[in-house]
């Protein structure tokens, strides 16, 4: 079968672990930030809740191109169901791998993008109609980068780590403008280890056990985000 | 307080946190004061905090005076709101927003 990068077989099922515990994360800030919108109105926090289930959102179409992958019952039962529309002889399985993973590639960097408006400092973000063009221009930017990625994935990953940078840089200022607060800098070391795994994740294909590194540090950030929230709710 | 304008959040929060710095109880007038807001403003808020059962008004009697004196009070749904927006301010400051 088709695959756009290999990984070491013994992790296979791990990653899927790994990324469940991420999609509950986002889906548990998501919430929270949806709660603050419908208490205060502001149409930041609605957008910053989208941004989180768009990682959601992703994470669950990178744990579909997994279990393409890994198991093949799931592959031979899609192919039976779609079988009467597509035909017998078409390659299903790469069909779904390539859908899945442009799903998760334009879902992902939307996600990305979307939190880096948002932790711009504008006053005006996102709330004056001209600025439609601008995220229409951005979300053609995104299926491109998304459809040239289905054929060299390090674009991807280039893409997020790029937008990533400059969300991390940003969080570095909101660090310094919030007088060093504690929660803000474990919010920007998150992004800081999201941003590594990203960047070890266009090297998987010179060396695959690079994948299990990428994985185990993305985990790491997503843990760190669940530990300030806990950190900011339980109070 | 900063420079910038308060949102309708923070104008509810000064407000409620002004009585509970004052142990829960203050006079309207002093009221006005803590939060800094005019006569009439604070009282479009104090309509809203009352419908929403954050505050409530206890009348006082006098001897020597006809009308009664009144005392803003904060209730414990007032109080929880006070901890609920300290973990949103928290959340929001965490993140930049």
């Amino acid at each position: 079968m088709y695959r756009l990068f290999f990984t070491p077989e013994w992790f296979n099922g791990f990653d899927l672990v790994f990324e469940t515990i991420g999609l509950i994360i986002a889906l548990m800030i998501a919430f929270y930030s949806y709660k603050i919108f419908r208490f205060s109105k502001e149409n930041k926090f609605v957008y910053f809740s989208l941004a989180f289930v768009l990682v959601a959102l992703g994470l669950g179409f990178k744990m579909f191109t997994s279990s393409v992958l890994y198991f093949f019952p799931l592959r031979e039962s899609v192919a039976i169901v779609l079988k009467p529309v597509m035909g017998g002889g078409l390659t299903l399985a790469d069909l779904f791998y390539r859908a899945a993973f442009f799903m998760q590639m334009s879902v992902m960097l939307s996600a990305w993008l979307l939190i880096f408006f948002i932790s711009q400092k504008s006053r005006e973000r996102l709330k004056k109609y001209h600025e439609i063009s601008q995220i229409a221009l951005f979300i053609y930017l995104i299926l491109l980068i998304s459809i040239v990625a289905n054929f060299r994935y390090f674009i991807f990953y280039l893409t997020s780590a790029v937008i990533l940078g400059m969300t991390v840089l940003n969080y570095y200022k909101n660090y310094l403008n919030s007088k060093r607060n504690k929660n803000s800098f474990r919010v920007m070391l998150s992004f800081l280890f999201i941003l590594f795994s990203n960047i070890i994740f266009i090297f998987v294909s010179f060396y695959d056990k690079l994948y299990i590194v990428g994985e185990v540090i993305m985990l790491i950030g997503f843990l760190l985000l669940l530990s300030t929230y806990r950190r900011i709710t339980k109070k | 307080m900063t420079g910038s304008r308060r949102s309708r959040l923070e104008l509810v929060f000064d407000i409620l946190l002004a009585i509970q710095n004052k142990g829960g109880r203050i006079k309207p007038t002093h009221l006005m004061y803590k939060s800094n807001l005019s006569h009439k403003l604070l009282n479009q808020y104090m309509e809203e905090l009352l419908e929403k059962e954050m505050v409530q008004i206890e009348k006082i009697e006098h001897r020597k005076r006809k009308t009664p004196s009144k005392m803003v009070l904060i209730t414990d749904k007032g109080l929880g709101f006070l901890a609920e927006f300290r973990r949103m301010r928290e959340f929001t400051d965490a993140f930049g927003l």
